[in-house]
């Protein structure tokens, strides 16, 4: 996917693009038969989706929400999208609550999961006519629109065929193309790359990173719960569970959720002397010749002041580097921990 | 007002370029009106064309506009809330509301090609009566004929927005189009005279739109009358329409407004 751009995104006068203050959105269970039978005036059981989100996002950022599958990611979308009331906080893009929904709207283009979306016996291009009319794109421009986004979506060529032959990369590509219609500033994305094969993704990512962010500046938020492409996409991200956010940073941030000291890998020379010093070992393994730990340090302790024992007790140290948990592992924990409580 | 109408078009055209995706579905479509509208010119001959309530126009020709007109007034009952539950379905609802074009709007647009099929329909009917089975129209007032079918439209629209404004809410269970399709068969003097019926029950249709719209167009096309003769209906049409339109459109901003307040606009 490439080729040429659009305009970039106007600036937003130092606000933020989006913002989420004390979001909170519970809906109510819908009641089987079975239940209406045994209770016919009990209440309906309610299902907290949102309880209390507050977000911020800055201009051009490329934010990822992470959560598990019901953590409340596609709620979060459908308020900042219009489609969804919030019952208690506000919503704000650019400045702009999302109760005005003429105001805000202009500025958002949504990529949906779902690639049931469009209508399947019409042909892409019939597809993006129809859409660029809803999104008020002049009728001069709407051709000369359609030829741009199906070039950069490389699917210029394929652009006439009925929307059911395509794969499901080409229909999230023109997934994208129908957000990108009327040039909007911000983007909203819920699983973009959710039935897509590898290579698809891969590819799907490098247009998000190189196209939309970097050449663009347009201001993205992927709700997404693949680690790998928050990781690969995100400035920041935030992890939802259970309808709260329970950690927000840069990747690195994030990854060094809940670790309170500083954890090292330390190679040394093949020995059997004890490890001693102001840490904790939490493995030590010889191979090969060579002598494999992880320590924890101490409270207080400083990296020097390990590397000093170690010389002390006249251990060779070949390297030491500075553990993080990979962010699978931090999200694993994070989940992990929402589950036995806040 | 121009952008509203751009929009239009754009549902039109989308759905015309769906329907002729299904060339054959297209072609036996018009092929079954000809075969109906047969059935019809033969049934009609076991009719007494003196009968009470015809009022001297042929009983084919009296069936014909009845006929015609009924599929246009259950076309605006039921095309809005089957389309919002078919975009519903297809996930297509969500994309269009997510677009600027406001609610309203993708509500009533989503409903204008089955509005100008069912309006072609009607042109084809009358087309296929006058050259194949000789009925003679006699229209005196084009305007008159044109007023009728507006008010006819816009009053049919109400009943269906709000028939919508339940699919929106509820989902299903559509009570609106099932007691109104009912009480118009029965009715709406689309099969048979109002006169046929016991006296008791007859004042039922005052109350429907089409029994007004079927007079004006009936007398309009088919038996040359002016405004002065059809002023009586064309107001009680217009009255109809006042309450009828307006009640659609505070439903389906009501029932707009709930489904997203429950988050349930693009469940289905």
């Amino acid at each position: 996917m490439g080729g040429p751009g659009v305009a970039a995104a106007p600036a937003f006068g130092g606000r933020l693009a989006i913002e989420a203050e004390g979001l909170e959105k519970t809906f109510t269970k819908k009641r089987s038969i079975r239940e209406i039978v045994k209770r016919p005036f009990g209440p309906a059981e309610p299902i907290h989706a949102l309880r209390g989100v507050d977000l911020s996002m800055r201009e051009g950022e490329i934010f990822a929400l992470l959560g598990p599958n019901g953590a409340g990611k596609t709620t979060l979308l459908k308020i900042l999208s219009c489609l969804v009331l919030p019952d208690r906080g506000h919503a704000r893009i650019a400045g702009i609550d999302t109760l005005e929904e003429n105001r805000v709207k202009p500025l958002l283009g949504l990529v949906h999961s779902d690639e049931r979306s469009f209508y399947w016996r019409l042909s892409a291009r019939d597809n993006l006519r129809f859409f660029a009319r809803l999104y008020d794109v002049p009728s001069r421009r709407i051709e000369t629109r359609i030829e741009e986004l199906l070039r950069r979506v490389d699917m210029l060529d394929a652009a006439d065929r009925p929307f059911a032959d395509y794969s499901s990369g080409m229909k999230q590509r023109i997934a994208i193309a129908r957000a990108l219609l009327h040039d909007p500033p911000i983007l909203l994305m819920d699983e973009p790359t959710k039935s897509l094969d590898p290579a698809s993704s891969l590819a799907l990512r490098s247009f998000i990173l190189d196209e939309l962010s970097r050449r663009d500046g347009k201001t993205i938020l992927l709700a997404t719960h693949n680690l790998r492409e928050a990781e690969a996409l995100a400035d920041q991200l935030a992890i939802l569970v259970a309808g709260r956010v329970r950690q927000r940073g840069t990747v690195a941030e994030v990854r060094r959720h809940g670790i309170d000291r500083p954890r090292y890998r330390i190679e040394l020379n093949a020995s059997a002397d004890p490890l001693v010093g102001p840490f904790r070992v939490e493995s030590d393994q010889a191979a090969d010749g060579r002598r494999i730990a992880v320590v924890l340090l101490d409270e207080g302790a400083s990296w020097e002041a390990m590397v000093r024992a170690l010389l002390d007790a006249r251990l060779t140290v070949q390297s030491c580097d500075s553990m993080e948990l990979d962010l699978e592992e931090a999200f694993s924990r994070i989940v992990a921990a929402e589950r036995v409580g806040p | 007002m121009t952008r509203i109408l751009i929009k239009l078009g754009a549902f039109i055209k989308r759905d015309f370029l769906s329907e002729v995706s299904y060339r054959l579905a297209f072609v036996m479509q018009v092929g079954g009106m000809l075969l109906s509208l047969l059935a019809f010119f033969f049934m009609t001959k076991m009719m007494d064309p003196n009968a009470e309530g015809l009022n001297g126009i042929p009983p084919f020709d009296w069936l014909l506009i009845g006929l015609a007109f009924q599929f246009y007034f259950s076309t605006a009952l039921y095309s809005f809330s089957a389309k919002i539950r078919s975009e519903q379905v297809l996930g297509t609802l969500e994309a269009m509301l997510v677009s600027p074009t406001p609610t309203s709007i993708v509500i009533f647009s989503s409903a204008a090609w089955d509005f100008t099929w069912g309006a072609f329909r009607v042109v084809l009917y009358l087309l296929f009566a006058t050259l194949v089975f000789g009925v003679k129209l006699q229209l005196n007032s084009p305007a008159v004929l044109i007023l009728g079918v507006t008010l006819t439209l816009l009053s049919s629209a109400g009943l269906g927005i709000l028939s919508a404004s339940f699919i929106l809410y509820f989902k299903r269970g559509d009570p609106i189009n099932f007691l109104l399709s009912s009480a118009t068969t029965f009715f709406g003097t689309v099969f048979f005279p109002v006169e046929q019926l016991p006296e008791w029950l007859r004042p039922v249709s005052n109350w429907l739109p089409i029994t007004w719209s079927l007079r004006i167009v009936r007398g309009a096309l088919l038996q040359g009358q002016t405004l002065t003769e059809l002023r009586g209906e064309l107001a009680a049409l217009a009255i109809l329409t006042v309450v009828l339109l307006p009640f659609g459109l505070i439903a389906s901003r009501f029932a707009i407004r709930r489904a997203k307040r429950e988050g349930s606009l693009i469940q289905y």
